[in-house]
């Protein structure tokens, strides 16, 4: 076993993992703050529009944004409350944005305690249509939870010119200090299976293979013994990829798990495939069984400088500073807050941010973490090592579009195929020289979209 | 209270690795000839090194305040070019040669470029040729090495009145010639393993060369592929010459270890600034230098090529990384 070749992608990077601050956290729910602020775009694809007004009641579960699009995923309230306002939030990803909110009385809201007990091994997904099923997801506002947020219905609607055969499953949480993934798989091993199992049935594929790195053998314990107990290891299996980052990147798990890969600029179902994240396929099963929409979701709370680092059941829409006052706060050493974590995640410096639905982290860096060289933003001249071409698991040339987008020559940049890149930043990992490559080429993506705008 | 708190693109964590670190490295890898060297050489290697540092340190430090940039000694790299420079000059050359070496490696080959990672030749060896150029005879004097009496072969050179020691490379060269047979030249070879022959001052001992190397491997500041691609190249061609005429040609293993070529393939020829980016670039690159250096030594009028092997091929290193242009791994966008 030692000798045989792990499964895995070429290129990549080994950052610590530091997963030991929160990994033998069980979830932990969390009283409700006084204000929520629900940004309308919480996924990729058209703005949602709000449906409520100043001063309007709401109630747990109703819609308060939806657009008519078919790429995108409706807004649901997480508490009972008053609307009080809509107007411009920061937005970790995309600056400011218009949001709603709301005003909640936590004693009128207890904190919502996940319930993953009421699924086992009789769960049968044949009770519900493949429409039944993409109606419930359409409706409960679901998104990819592993961070891209693309509406999941999108994604599992079945599709006549590329019909999907084999459904993945994303259990790697390659990114290094996020737990919120493990622990619903320990924890909601059962709930997981039932939303798998939906998603197959409506997506129309016969397999299913469950994606989870070799740092992490409780969950796949725990997801075999579930399988052997409900007789679908035929249909359903777990495959061991080996560590390493960005293994949970959708087109780097379909190269581990079954050796193909996606065409540059292309999306997995052209391939037949369709990839989910575990979290999504926990709301799945809520969404479908229990109609329940996404509005809670669990959150790692994680890094050096916090006091009390867990995993959290966060309603959507809680404050960065809520979350962070319920875990002791911030310490002094704090330098840097980001959502998600330490490698794909957003520094944000406005800490009444709220929590989107795809936020899976809130990782708070020291200096040290941050290392000394980023710390003080020293970048020094490319010595064009080759260390970004060597780690770049879509065999870019970061060096070299970095260079092309620092002096606008766009052209240039997509002779390197600047859009091929999936933002994953092993380069600026790797870089001796610590150029910020990975941002640079998100740069040049804006620039690029930009400048297609204005050109019509 | 959290002044601290600082907002930059992800991602917020790096590799602990610097530019500084890297040349450290190599400094560190350079420390074991640079033994070899002051044993073999004693003081004048020492003085010879410590002059090219210190001249290549003060020109970098003149030329950036001139410029009135930043300071850039820190990055270590000068120092490096300082030593690589240092040992690839004979022991007995004048100091006055050897700051002059100094001062064009780095005002001309490197901050006129635009300074570390600009430069398209290695400053070492581009200052090296040019000393080659312009002081002909004191680049190609060499002394015994300090640890042997003068029982060894000894040769004329033509140009100059000196009494200089043959190098091992001066031997294969009259093996070559028929002025002496490829097993006399063997016999020398464990004295060429370990340095004990004349040389230029970091380039005589494989042996140390190699320990560094290998350090270098480990500690991960190079890759294998330079190295291996230059050693295999080198060694293939002169296994061939060998088969085809054992009479004039001399073993593989006496080209490997004999002269600069340890040093080329380990040091010089892995300056990352001067070298191709990509895995299979730098494949084509090793290959390119190591089948140079062996035609250089046996069909071209220097015994030695390591230098003219490298400067050629860092011109042709901007073609290379055109032609290893390769499409992302999902291959070619259709667009
Ligand atoms: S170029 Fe893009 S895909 Fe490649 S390592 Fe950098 S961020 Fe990742
Ligand atoms: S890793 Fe940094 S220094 Fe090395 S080639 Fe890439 S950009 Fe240049």
């Amino acid at each position: 076993m030692i000798f045989a070749a792990k499964k895995t992608f070429k290129g990549g990077v080994h950052p610590l993992e530091n997963k030991h601050y929160t990994e033998s956290c069980p979830i932990e729910p969390v009283p409700t703050p006084r204000q929520l602020v629900l940004p309308l775009v919480q996924h990729i694809g058209a703005p949602c529009k709000p449906l409520v007004q100043k001063k309007q009641t709401v109630a747990l579960g109703e819609p308060i944004g939806r657009s008519d699009a078919y790429v995108s995923a409706p807004i649901h309230s997480p508490v009972n409350g008053v609307v009080k306002d809509i107007a411009l939030a920061s937005h970790p990803v995309i600056g400011r944005t218009t949001a709603v909110y709301l005003e909640a009385v936590p004693e009128e809201n207890p904190p919502r305690i996940p319930q993953p007990q009421r699924f086992d091994e009789h769960f049968d997904p044949g009770t519900f249509t493949p429409e039944q099923i993409c109606t419930a997801i359409q409706e409960a506002g679901l998104v990819g939870m592993g961070g891209a947020g693309f509406p999941t219905r999108v994604k599992i609607d079945p599709n006549p010119a590329m019909p999907k055969h084999t459904l993945i499953i994303n259990g790697c949480e390659c990114e290094p200090y996020i737990t919120c993934d493990y622990r619903i798989m320990l924890e909601w091993t059962w709930q997981i299976l039932a939303g798998i199992r939906l998603a197959a049935r409506a997506a129309g594929c016969q397999t299913v293979r469950i994606g989870i790195e070799d740092n992490k053998p409780e969950a796949v314990k725990a997801f075999e013994q579930a399988l052997s107990r409900c007789r679908c290891e035929e249909d359903i299996q777990v495959v061991v990829v080996k560590t390493k980052y960005p293994q949970g990147g959708e087109r780097q798990l379909i190269r581990a798990v079954l050796g193909k890969q996606v065409p540059t600029g292309g999306i997995p179902p052209q391939i037949g495939v369709c990839v989910l994240n575990v979290a999504t396929c926990a709301a799945i099963a809520e969404a479908v069984v229990f109609q329940k929409p996404l509005t809670h979701r669990v959150v790692t709370v994680t890094g050096r400088a916090i006091a009390r680092p867990g995993n959290y059941y966060v309603p959507i829409g809680m404050s960065v500073q809520d979350l962070l006052a319920h875990c002791g706060g911030l310490t002094e050493r704090a330098a840097k807050v980001v959502l998600g974590g330490p490698m794909m995640g957003f520094a944000i410096a406005d800490l009444t941010t709220p929590l989107t639905k795809t936020c899976g982290a809130l990782t708070v860096l020291t200096r040290e973490d941050v290392t000394e060289p980023k710390y003080a933003r020293q970048q020094t001249a490319c010595i064009r090592c080759g260390r970004c071409l060597a780690v770049c698991p879509e065999g870019l040339n970061p060096t070299k579009i970095a260079h092309a987008v620092k002096h606008f020559r766009m052209d240039r940049a997509e002779q390197y195929y600047l859009s091929a890149c999936i933002e994953c930043g092993s380069c600026s990992y790797v870089c001796p020289a610590h150029i910020e490559l990975a941002g640079y080429i998100k740069t040049g993506k804006l620039l690029k979209a930009r400048e297609k705008k204005r050109l019509g | 209270m959290f002044s601290q708190i600082i907002v930059s693109p992800a991602p917020h964590t790096s590799q602990n690795l610097t530019t500084r670190r890297l040349m450290a490295d190599v400094l560190i890898g350079l420390v074991p000839a640079m033994v070899a060297s002051a044993v073999f050489f004693r003081f004048r290697a020492v003085l010879v090194i410590a002059v090219c540092v210190a001249a290549c340190l003060l020109s970098e430090w003149i030329c950036n305040r001139l410029r009135r940039k930043p300071n850039s000694l820190g990055d270590l790299s000068a120092a490096v070019t300082g030593v690589i420079l240092a040992m690839s000059l004979p022991p007995a050359v004048p100091l006055s040669v050897a700051v002059i070496g100094s001062v064009f490696a780095i005002v001309i080959v490197k901050m006129l470029f635009g300074g570390l990672g600009n430069n398209v030749f290695n400053p070492a060896m581009a200052a090296r040729a040019f000393l080659t150029a312009s002081f002909g005879a004191a680049m190609t004097t060499w002394t015994v090495p300090a640890t042997i009496d003068s029982a060894m072969p000894t040769v004329q050179a033509s140009n100059v009145e000196a009494v200089t020691q043959a190098t091992p490379l001066a031997w294969s060269k009259m093996a070559l010639k028929g002025q002496a047979t490829p097993e006399q030249v063997h016999a020398q070879l464990k004295d060429v393993f370990w340095g004990q022959v004349g040389g230029c001052i970091g380039e005589t001992s494989a042996a140390a060369l190699l320990l560094g190397g290998l350090y270098l491997l480990v500690r991960k500041t190079i890759t294998c592929h330079i190295p291996l691609a230059v050693l295999l190249s080198a060694g293939i061609f002169a296994a061939v010459g060998r088969l085809l005429k054992p009479d004039v040609f001399v073993r593989p293993d006496f080209h490997l270890f004999g002269g600069g070529l340890m040093l080329g393939a380990f040091f010089i020829a892995t300056d990352p600034v001067t070298a191709p980016l990509s895995v299979r670039g730098k494949w084509l690159f090793g290959i390119g230098v190591g089948l140079l250096i062996m035609l250089i030594r046996v069909v071209g009028e220097y015994p030695e090529g390591v230098m003219y092997a490298v400067l050629i091929m860092n011109a042709f290193t901007p073609l290379i990384d055109r032609l290893c242009h390769t499409a992302p791994v999902g291959g070619k966008p259709h667009v």
